[in-house]
């Protein structure tokens, strides 16, 4: 197990190394966007997994923590980490007030009040846009952009990878803290029967209020590092249907397993991004999404990760079958 | 004598036949000779989805840059023009600049149009020390930033333009701006058209459209309860055709006065808004009328019609055109071994002062400074029969944003 941990780090220290060296210039902007929704497919998918919640607002979400990172960087002089952080607690605040209402709903009447907060914080971002260091409390100036501050030690696109690589590991950690941990046995409990879970004493409002707040959290850590990656955000990034495709995807990634995330994200930048590279529409990406999504919904409830987890099952079985 | 006639009148009629043959194209060293070398490569950022398509500006320098490259290219060697497509995505922008200037190394941007492209990447030309001459700007940054200068006036002069001949050829009181809600698009744009009015003590509004949901007819109505005398649209060509659609269907063609800034200056749109709009939408043209003729209107239509010849014909075009032209004027006089030298051929841009062409009321230059808006004088056409006629010639504007863009043309000499 220790060998099997180490190794895993290995391989993850290996592809942060790695990966900005060998892509090119337009690749590494495509990894770091890709890189900035896995959080936000991460939340999701957490959610649905250990608690089987629908939250359509993940992406909706990114948006407010990019707007808090954004305003807090014009207004301050704090250095990035200290704006991110402010911008990830901040959505994790306002998930947890925004899931005190919705707790007493389940199914699809949660996932609709999810869905209409994120259609009204897509009218709150094109009503008042992005702070661009402008005055007043939205912070929008009509002229040029204030510059947004990077971290000091990943001022260039190939370095700002890696430290966004470097958080989304700290955000897996935190989710697998939380699993292996009270909040996961909570969640089981919860996911089972609430009725089982309240009997047990266990705090049903507490652990699910938590866990949006966790969700927000990641979601508001995502926005907070694509602000940084452009510099400033568009209201057109964080619309609701960008929250229903990205939980759409969530499902065809696979919610079980950690590296669905990243298949999720994956399929929602770097498919769009292959297109475009081969000269076709990436709005053709939405129709293989859809195929996607009906091959998950059908045959694959675990999405591809399940999948992925079959196949890797069946080769160890294999193996095992083959020493003995 | 007869026979003298005659044989002018044979000549005439030979070289009238040769040059409808040739279409009368002049590129570059205009040699008629391919060019063979090793291509320089350029590059271009157009954004075409919803909510407007600007891509008539890479699509006319492609087709100058095709032309010179059929006319011996940059001393024999083409150039390769990589154009990309932001989509209005501030993602995609990111990733088309780094495409083209990291993975491709293109030695300079030519013929950008955008809403977002510029706001994104202004700082990142500044950085790589990259010179963008773009043709179909709408941003602030596009002309507020070192290493950006746009061939176009950009929605705030085009507006502001507007809105000056409204005031004091047809005594409008009170203007309001239909705009997107794009950062540093809309508000601002409408916003400079507020303050000229404000300046001159008359009121100005503005309405701002979600570009991702625009609905004409809940701006019309709010454009309405602004109470205003005129109705300024400044709004990409489509969009702007349906407010004015929504407009006549609400019977308000006769009840306002009516102007748009730049982006209705299209051939297509005579016939698309119809004759309802006869005489009453006054329109902004923030290069010279395509009928005004001219050695370099004529060329630009000849180098379309013989190099892209279904691109539309519009104020975009025209400065995808210019620009590429000046881009290449500008290689032309360089030293050849410099041409894949990014900093030398940013030098090079720089220095450009004093060009002139007749699809611009003033001249075009670079220079150093920390903002460039060259083109900042313009015209007034109406919607007349089927076509556009000119109301008013070339005209300066009159709004203080232009003080700074004075003073550095003081400095260069151009005032």
């Amino acid at each position: 197990m220790k060998v099997t941990g180490l190794l895993a780090a290995f391989a993850v220290i290996a592809v942060i190394g790695l990966l900005p060296t060998i892509l090119g210039g337009q690749w590494i902007g495509i990894f770091i966007s890709t890189t900035c929704f896995a959080f936000a497919a991460m939340g999701a998918g957490f959610m649905y997994s250990r608690l089987g919640m629908v939250s359509l607002a993940q992406v909706a979400l990114m948006g407010l923590g990019g707007w808090v990172t954004l305003r807090l960087n014009h207004a301050t002089d704090l250095p990035f980490e200290v704006n991110l952080l402010g911008g990830a607690v901040a959505t994790a605040v306002l998930g947890m007030l925004l899931a005190l209402p919705a707790l007493r709903m389940r199914g699809l009447y949660l996932a609709l009040v999810t869905l209409m907060v994120a259609g009204g914080l897509e009218v709150v971002f094109t009503a008042f846009q992005f702070p661009n260091g402008g005055a007043g409390f939205w912070g929008v100036g009509t002229s040029f952009s204030a510059p947004m501050r990077r971290p000091t030690i990943a001022p260039d696109d190939a370095n700002y990878l890696r430290y966004c690589l470097a958080v989304l590991v700290l955000g897996f950690l935190l989710i697998e803290a939380h699993r292996r941990s009270a909040p996961g046995r909570a969640w089981a409990l919860i996911r089972r029967s609430e009725a089982a879970a309240l009997a047990s004493g266990v705090n049903v409002t507490f652990y699910k209020t938590w866990a949006f707040g966790l969700s927000g959290l990641l979601a508001g850590a995502g926005g907070g590092l694509l602000a940084a990656s452009l510099g400033l955000l568009d209201a057109a990034t964080f619309r609701a249907s960008e929250s229903v495709l990205l939980f759409a995807l969530v499902i065809v990634g696979g919610a079980r397993f950690w590296y669905g995330a990243i298949l999720t994200a994956f399929l929602y930048r770097v498919a769009p991004g292959l297109l475009n590279t081969w000269g076709v529409d990436a709005d053709l990406a939405l129709v293989f999404f859809g195929a996607a999504l009906l091959h998950a919904v059908m045959t694959a409830p675990d999405g591809i990760a399940g999948q992925i987890n079959d196949l890797l099952g069946k080769v160890r079985k294999e193996q095992t079958r083959d020493r003995a | 004598m007869k026979r003298t006639t005659l044989l002018s009148a044979g000549t005439l009629l030979a070289s009238m036949m040769a040059s409808g043959a040739f279409a009368d194209t002049i590129c570059g060293a205009n040699t008629g000779e391919a060019a063979t070398g090793a291509p320089i490569k350029v590059g271009g950022i157009h954004g075409n989805a919803a909510p407007g398509d600007f891509s008539s500006s890479t699509t006319a320098a492609n087709a100058y840059f095709d032309c010179v490259n059929a006319n011996g290219g940059i001393n024999g060697r083409p150039i390769q023009y990589l154009v990309e497509n932001d989509q209005w995505n501030p993602e995609l922008a990111a990733q088309a600049a780094a495409k083209l200037l990291k993975d491709e190394n293109v030695v300079a941007i030519v013929g950008n149009g955008s809403f977002v492209e510029m706001a994104v990447n202004a700082p990142t030309y500044k950085e790589q020390n990259i010179m963008a001459m773009a043709s179909a700007c709408a941003v602030s940054e596009c002309f507020e930033s070192s290493n950006i200068v746009s061939t176009n006036q950009g929605p705030l002069s085009s507006t502001v333009g507007a809105a000056q001949y409204m005031v004091e050829e047809l005594a409008a009181q009170s203007i309001v701006c239909i705009g997107l809600a794009i950062p540093n698009v809309g508000n601002w744009s409408c916003g400079a058209m507020e303050e000229y009015m404000t300046s001159k003590g008359l009121t100005g509004a503005s309405v701002l459209l979600n570009p991702a949901s625009p609905d004409v007819n809940s701006s019309l109505l709010e454009a309405v309860a602004s109470g205003s005398d005129t109705i300024l649209v400044n709004l990409p060509a489509g969009l702007a055709i349906a407010f004015m659609k929504a407009a006549e269907e609400q019977g308000m063609v006769d009840s306002y006065k009516w102007a748009s800034s730049t982006p209705l200056y299209d051939q297509s749109v005579p016939s698309a808004v119809g004759s309802a709009w006869d005489g009453k939408m006054y329109i902004n043209a923030e290069l010279t009328p395509w009928d005004k003729g001219g050695p370099d209107a004529t060329n630009w239509l000849a180098v379309l019609d013989a190099h892209a010849p279904d691109a539309p014909r519009d104020t975009f075009s025209q400065s995808g055109f210019l620009s590429a032209k000046f881009f290449v004027d500008t290689l032309l006089k360089m030293d050849p071994a410099q041409l894949d030298d990014r900093a030398a051929v940013t030098t090079a841009i720089k220095a450009i002062s004093g060009y002139t062409s007749d699809l611009m009321c003033g001249p075009y230059y670079v220079g150093e400074a920390d903002r460039h808006m060259p083109n900042h004088a313009g015209t007034m056409v109406v919607v007349k029969n089927g076509g556009f006629e000119t109301v008013r010639d070339c005209y300066e504007y009159d709004s203080p944003y232009f003080a700074p863009i004075f003073e550095n043309e003081k400095a260069l000499g151009l005032r």
